[in-house]
């Protein structure tokens, strides 16, 4: 027998799909932290100021920047070990994926129902990879604003996130580019999550169909609150969730 | 029911590498839909009432012997068990990809299969020699189920076809050769234990080179249950790399 690996090289792939893995995970569940925090907006500028001001003092804030900053970097470069590297293979992929998802669809029913049922998950890695180079370019920028924010004045009156410079910023034109990161995110997590259950066996005790429904959900109800929270923060809409703090925001 | 009849288009991928003038290209051939009409009946009938130098490969008729497989609109199907009344009234017939083209709709997949197993070892590795003359060696009700289930791959290669890995990376084991990993390390006749297999598994030829489009479990014609064996393969590296 040809040895495929020796034994180290074998547990260095075990770690790396683990780490690629755990990180996404992880980096999941700190955007649905995220996004909460963010959605102290819906109460207005002084909830917001309130809760960037405490987990600042309290140092919460500085290690989290930092450690989402070494996830994200990790996640970016294990998750991308297999993304095939020549634009002529990403097609065929792409060519691939394409004709198993457009497969079913104009096929009569039999008996009343699908012949075959229709395959997604093939374009939705597509779609995972492309929002994960969008990710990674759009993320690193607002990772590198909110490390400047946080960590220096250069931002504000103080050092620290500030409502009042946040709603300039977001304003003064970066909201397409939050509106654009805000959607391939919860996708990416969405998929990923759906994805990382399915590769490690929840299947077994959740249907796929059950599993895929939790996605789905997952990814529509945050990217409604996502929508609400960026449309206050564009100034499209008044705070729906100020009277929590009384009248004056 | 004549109202009724549909009459198809049924485009077929034509090309024979054998000939040195020949270039890949499509044909349509129309012929009217009768009831429980197969692919098989189509192809069959095209061949012999319209043009006899069209290749493709059939042997059982009855999604056993794996030969059929083939792309039906873009989703690798067994021919001879997919109904026209299931399809649209255009149906495009292209030859599996992965495998070594013979012609037309017909491909090699017993070289691609039999490299695979050679890869995996995908045989009993023995305990000890074979003594014909003792007893058979005992198994579980549930050792033997298990294996029957990842046994009853017919290698028809459809969701090696259907696999974005084994499309791109020629030494991957695909999901074929992923499910015949599982099968031996689920006997308990083999040889090999944990530790053997954690080197064939854990890396990108093996599990860890699947990226989780499952396209193999939804296109297996046989449905196995691939997603569970890739799960299977996941945790046992799990448990080899961590002790």
């Amino acid at each position: 027998m040809v040895k495929q690996s020796e034994p180290p090289q074998a547990r260095q792939q075990l770690v790396y799909e683990l780490v690629s893995g755990l990180s996404g995970i992880a980096l999941a569940i700190f955007m649905w932290g995220h996004m909460i925090l963010v959605g102290s907006i819906l109460t207005g500028e002084r909830g917001f100021n309130w809760l960037a001001g405490t987990l600042e003092d309290l140092y919460i804030a500085q290690p989290t920047v930092i450690g989402v900053i070494a996830l994200f970097l990790a996640h970016a470069v294990f998750a991308s070990r297999k993304i095939p590297a020549q634009l002529r293979e990403r097609r065929q992929l792409r060519d691939l994926a394409k004709g198993l998802g457009q497969s079913g669809k104009g096929w009569p029913n039999v008996a009343g129902a699908p012949a075959f049922s229709p395959h997604v998950e093939s374009m939705l890695w597509i779609w995972q990879v492309r929002t994960g180079m969008v990710i990674v370019v759009l993320g690193s920028f607002h990772l590198v604003l909110m490390g400047l924010d946080v960590f220096t004045p250069l931002f504000g009156e103080r050092i620290g996130i500030e409502a009042a410079t946040t709603l300039e910023r977001v304003r003064g034109g970066l909201w397409p580019l939050y509106a654009i990161l805000l959607l391939c995110v919860e996708f990416h997590a969405s998929v990923g999550l759906y994805r990382f259950a399915i590769k490690w066996g929840a299947g077994a005790r959740l249907k796929r169909s059950v599993l895929h429904r939790i996605e789905q959900l997952l990814f529509w109800a945050i990217l409604v609150f996502g929508v609400i929270t960026l449309a206050v923060l564009a100034g499209w809409l008044e705070p729906p969730l100020a009277f929590l703090l009384g009248d004056n925001t | 029911m004549n109202a009724k009849t549909r009459r198809l288009t049924v485009e077929i991928f034509r090309f024979n590498p054998q000939d040195p003038d020949a270039t890949p290209g499509t044909e349509c051939y129309e012929i009217d839909e009768s009831p429980y009409m197969t692919l098989y009946i189509v192809l069959t009938r095209i061949r012999e009432e319209m043009d006899a130098s069209l290749q493709f490969d059939f042997s059982c008729r009855s999604a056993i012997c794996g030969s059929c497989g083939m792309l039906v609109n873009g989703r690798p199907m067994l021919a001879c068990r997919t109904l026209t009344a299931s399809l649209p009234q255009h149906i495009r017939l292209y030859p599996l990809p992965v495998f070594e083209l013979v012609g037309d709709l017909s491909v090699d997949t017993g070289r691609w299969f039999r490299n695979m197993v050679q890869q995996v070892e995908g045989w009993i590795h023995e305990r000890a020699p074979f003594d014909p003359d003792a007893q058979e060696e005992r198994m579980s009700d549930d050792e033997s189920l298990a294996i029957y289930e990842s046994d009853r791959c017919i290698e028809c290669g459809c969701c090696v076809a259907s696999c974005g890995v084994a499309n791109l990376k020629p030494g991957f084991a695909g999901p074929a050769g992923l499910n015949r990993m599982a099968r031996f390390m689920m006997d308990p006749r083999d040889a090999r234990d944990d530790e053997a297999w954690f080197d064939v598994v854990s890396n990108e030829d093996g599990v860890f080179g699947c990226i989780g489009m499952m396209a193999c479990h939804d296109v297996c014609p046989k449905e196995l249950p691939l997603l569970e064996v890739y799960a299977y393969l996941r945790r046992k590296t799990l448990a080899a790399g961590f002790r």
